[in-house]
């Protein structure tokens, strides 16, 4: 499976398998006079003297570490054919046999030569103007398979070491600019990968199969690396030294480790005017000879860096949509041919590729930053603490950061004490669904803080995710729990059922009518009335939990059960495990594969508010009522031991009782309850919401609320579908 | 209605009271409704249950009790009947009447209304309990059924009696899926009334009660336990 997955991927460089597209006339002219070194295009696997450079182009045989030691990309990894002839093997071990030592095959330059001369050169033009049209292709795919920063730069030195060049660097801006901003301050590049093939046989040899991540950062430190300084046909990069100092340089940084003592700079500033700035500006790769070049290289690479004569380097500014976005330098060794003016073509090409792959990759990369940052900001960035329940919480984001969702969760304390809880999962995956999950969020919000029964506010809801438009679709579930009641009303709109687990350590998915998902329109929903023992806990969730590629909802769910019975099973009987181990017990039945979806959670433990803690009554809005009520206050607070608060509650109530009765039509409420502190809460049937305002001196009341103000610990006043609840806290004394 | 037939203007307790203005509907409606969903919203009657235990103490064995809003005959009823006396229930859910006489058989349970009550022919009782069904009367009825209370009862009879406390007056309120209108007291006026109506009270009781139902609200229940002034 693997296997053939690598092989439908590999395209390391040109293959005699791949579909031949008819090489265009331009092109066919292009490679005359050039009867010398066309990157890579050895048929794979012949070894035979196909070409002057093709020994290079089988690519299996340069690559020193697999490549998946470095790629993180979760796609499938390309890898060489020697691995994957390797890995075929029973031994798993030696590819040595398979494969064409590189060092051996590189002095075949000329091999075309020894054809028939006559016929010979005309053919090899155009087999060589073939192969490089071959290798552009395959090169420019890889290159553009890349999906985030790394894997452009890495599918550029894939592409082109040792196909194109033995060695190469890529410097790109830093930071790099997104979009269409303009960037301010001076350009700076930095070495963001660079790539080299080994220049040891053995070496090829022994770390063929290694799977060690940063096998390639670390070869130098091999103990096979130590020869390196013995090998004759570096440096490629003239560090001032050893020839091991240039192994460093390029094998050192690689990946952008920066590893000790790296010969190429690691950072170059751009000097506006000056020679780098020249060649960037040109857009154009020159050879590092030229005039142009030869002055602008050591801006790059730092002074005193010699790269090899003749044609053997190939200076390429990256250029983007909009702006140079950083270089490459493409290196040969002495024995190898030198690159050709059609070479310079070739080395465009890749740079074209590489920076669009770049520029996109970067504006991907936000856009993934951007939405990943979008969901965060609008979830709740911390739950409140009502009294009667405790809350906790999760957000984990789906394993491939692009994989943005539009999970929402909730927790809005209503009047009463209650508390509505609240989780939503908007379809789709993307900035949009996350900007929708924003707006039903809002809108949950709001409905839910006029105090709608579950079922009206999944119905607005629907109704407002149409208006909103036509693809806002959701799942969402609604409960309010009653920590006086203790009862729990729940509403559902297509979401998975919550599960409940019993302080008994009984779990149980409750069985919610299903209801239609929001954004479908006109169908009503239903809500469920149930028991919510102290102890209790209530556990809301996303899809992401329960289902995956590998398991569907169903079983996901009953698992999700289980693993709640059993966590329950271990913790003390009769006492409720706590809530946030519990939480991340539930995450963990998250296999490693399973975090395809983003995942919200929302668990909520019941712990009630004792009847003999409340106090209610309705009274008729009167011109004696406020007195009635400070005496109910009055009652109550003796009745809790509270006297001492007896005085400012009074006060309070008597003012908001009047604020009350002025203009309520129905009974008023009053409500006392007392828990770590003593709230107040009345209610009346006019939404209106009092206001504080300057009183006149003058003024015979409007007072009232400043003494709230200045009174009470908390106080509010919420609107809600029926009227207005003003509610002020008490410290216990 | 029907018991303003052939009963003067003078006779009895409501003999005064002006009987075109009674208005049940929708109250029995909203009973037969709810059916014995009462009972599992309203749990754990600890103050009834000791009200009526105070009156079922109070009394030998085998009186005549009233239960006058019988409901679903639990726990009172079935409390009085367990205790050997004679119940008799009246209510206006035909439902309500159903499930009283499954759980309490031996007790007579009929359709009356309060206001009915005297010429219904069924008293005089050595005892009655009234929980929480005064309650449904509006306002200016409350005297009225007290005093129609006091003359059904004997001698120095018990009253255990039950309200909400509340300042409303035939309030319609939202309960268990249902409407039904309720007046309520808040308790220094709730004692005025029952004195004025010629009951002692003995002691009382108030208990901060939640029915295990979100579409109630927690209530301050007033158990008064009164004696016949005769």
């Amino acid at each position: 499976m693997e296997t053939e997955r690598v092989t439908e991927h590999e395209k390391p460089a040109a293959s005699a398998t791949e579909p031949t597209p008819p090489p265009p006339a331009g092109n066919s002219r292009r490679g005359q006079g050039n009867p010398a070194g066309p990157p890579g295009a050895s048929p794979a696997g012949s070894g035979g003297p196909a070409g002057p450079l093709g020994p290079l182009g089988h690519d299996a045989v340069g690559r020193p570490r697999p490549e998946a030691a470095d790629e993180h990309a979760p796609q499938p990894q390309p890898q060489s054919q020697s691995q994957v002839q390797a890995q075929a093997q029973p031994s798993g071990q030696s590819s040595s046999g398979s494969v064409t030592p590189m060092a051996s095959s590189s002095p075949l330059p000329e091999g075309a030569g020894q054809r028939d001369p006559a016929e010979g050169e005309r053919a090899e033009r155009e087999r060589r103007g073939g192969d490089r049209l071959r290798f552009v292709g395959a090169a420019t795919r890889r290159i553009a398979r890349g999906v985030d920063l790394d894997e452009t730069v890495l599918g550029l030195c894939r592409a082109s070491v040792p196909a194109y060049a033995d060695a190469i660097l890529v410097y790109l801006r830093d930071p790099l600019p997104v979009g269409d901003e303009r960037p301010t301050g001076p350009v700076v590049l930095r070495l963001r990968r660079s790539d080299r093939i080994p220049e040891y046989p053995q070496f090829t040899q022994t770390q063929t199969q290694p799977q060690i991540p940063e096998a390639r950062a670390t070869a130098p430190d091999d103990p096979a690396a130590g020869a390196l300084g013995a090998v004759p046909m570096l440096p490629l990069l003239g560090a001032a030294g050893a020839g091991q100092d240039a192994g460093r340089a390029v094998a050192g940084a690689a990946g952008g480790q920066g590893q000790s003592g790296p010969a190429a700079s690691e950072l170059a500033e751009v000097r506006p005017g000056g020679p780098l700035a020249e060649v960037l500006r040109g857009v154009r790769p020159v050879f590092a000879d030229s005039p142009a070049a030869s002055a602008a290289l050591p801006e790059l690479l730092g002074p005193g860096r010699d790269v090899p004569g003749g044609h053997r380097a190939v200076l390429a500014p990256l250029r983007g949509r909009r702006r140079v976005i950083g270089a490459a330098v493409f290196l040969r060794r002495p024995d190898r041919p030198a690159f050709e003016p059609d070479d310079l073509l070739i080395a465009a090409q890749l740079a074209t590729h590489t920076a669009l792959g770049v520029d996109k990759a970067v504006l991907y990369g936000r856009e993934a930053y951007i939405a990943d940052e979008l969901q965060r900001t609008m979830l709740p960035d911390e739950l409140p603490q009502p009294t009667g329940v405790q809350l906790a919480s999760r957000y984990l984001p789906a394993a491939e950061t692009a994989r943005v969702g539009g999970d929402w969760y909730d927790a809005i304390p209503l009047p009463g004490s209650r508390v509505a809880l609240v989780v939503g999962d908007v379809m789709g995956h993307s900035m949009t669904s996350a900007a929708i999950m924003g707006q039903l969020r809002t809108t949950a919000q709001t409905l839910a803080g006029l105090d709608l029964p579950p079922q009206e506010v999944l119905h607005h809801l629907d109704e407002q995710a149409q208006r909103l438009g036509s693809d806002r679709m959701a799942t969402c579930l609604y409960a309010v729990y009653d920590p006086v009641a203790h009862r729990i009303v729940v509403a559902n709109a297509g979401h998975p059922p919550p599960v409940m687990l019993h302080r008994g350590g009984r779990a149980e998915v409750l069985r919610i009518p299903a209801g239609a998902p929001i954004g479908v329109g006109g169908v009503d929903f239903e809500a469920v009335e149930l028991d919510a023992p102290a102890g209790a806990t209530l556990l809301l969730y996303t899809d992401g939990l329960v289902e995956s590629r590998q398991r569907d909802v169903w079983t996901g769910i009953e698992h999700l059960r289980e693993r709640l019975a059993a966590t329950a099973r271990l913790t003390r009987p009769g006492a409720a495990a706590p809530l946030e181990p519990l939480c991340d017990e539930v995450l963990d039945i998250l296999g490693p594969g399973d975090r395809d979806d983003d995942i919200a959670l929302l668990a909520a433990r019941f712990d009630g508010i004792a009847p003999s803690d409340v106090a209610y009554w309705f009274l008729d809005p009167r011109a004696q009522t406020a007195g009635q009520a400070r005496r109910l206050a009055r009652r109550a607070l003796a009745r809790w031991d509270l006297e001492e608060l007896t005085e400012p509650v009074e006060l309070l109530v008597s003012e908001i009782v009047t604020n009350a009765v002025r203009y309520a039509e129905r009974p008023i409420t009053l409500r006392l309850l007392r828990t770590d502190t003593l709230r107040c809460e009345v209610g009346d049937d006019v939404p209106q919401l009092p206001r504080l305002r300057q009183a006149r001196a003058t003024d015979e009341g409007g007072r009232g609320l400043y003494l709230v103000n200045r009174l009470a610990r908390r106080w509010g006043a919420t609107r809600l579908s029926t009227g207005k609840v003003v509610w002020f806290e008490l410290g216990l004394p | 209605m029907s018991g303003s037939d052939g009963h003067g203007a003078y006779h009895g307790a409501y003999g005064a009271f002006d009987r075109a203005s009674i208005d049940r509907s929708g109250q029995a409606e909203a009973f037969d409704a709810i059916g014995d969903r009462y009972d599992e919203a309203f749990p754990h009657k600890e103050g009834q249950l000791a009200a009526g235990q105070w009156l079922a103490d109070l009394l030998p064995p085998g009186s005549r009790v009233l239960d006058v809003g019988c409901g679903t005959g639990l726990p009172s009823a079935r409390q009085l009947a367990d205790a050997g006396h004679r119940v008799t229930g009246i209510d206006v859910s035909p439902a309500m009447l159903k499930l009283c006489h499954d759980n309490v058989p031996e007790g007579e349970f009929l359709r009356v209304d309060m206001a009915d009550l005297e010429s219904s022919g069924l008293g005089p009782f050595d005892g009655a309990v009234a929980f929480f069904s005064l309650l449904m009367l509006p306002r200016v009825e409350i005297p009225f059924a007290l005093r129609m209370l006091h003359e059904q009862i004997r001698d120095d009879g018990p009253l255990a009696l039950a309200m909400v406390e509340a300042d409303v007056d035939d309030f319609s309120i939202p309960f268990l899926g249902n409407t039904i209108r309720v007046s309520g007291y808040l308790r220094d006026d709730l004692r005025r009334i029952v004195s004025e109506a010629g009951f002692e009270i003995a002691s009382e009781d108030a208990y901060a009660y939640a029915p295990a139902s979100t579409d109630v609200p927690p209530e301050i229940q007033l158990f008064l336990h009164c004696r016949r002034r005769p």
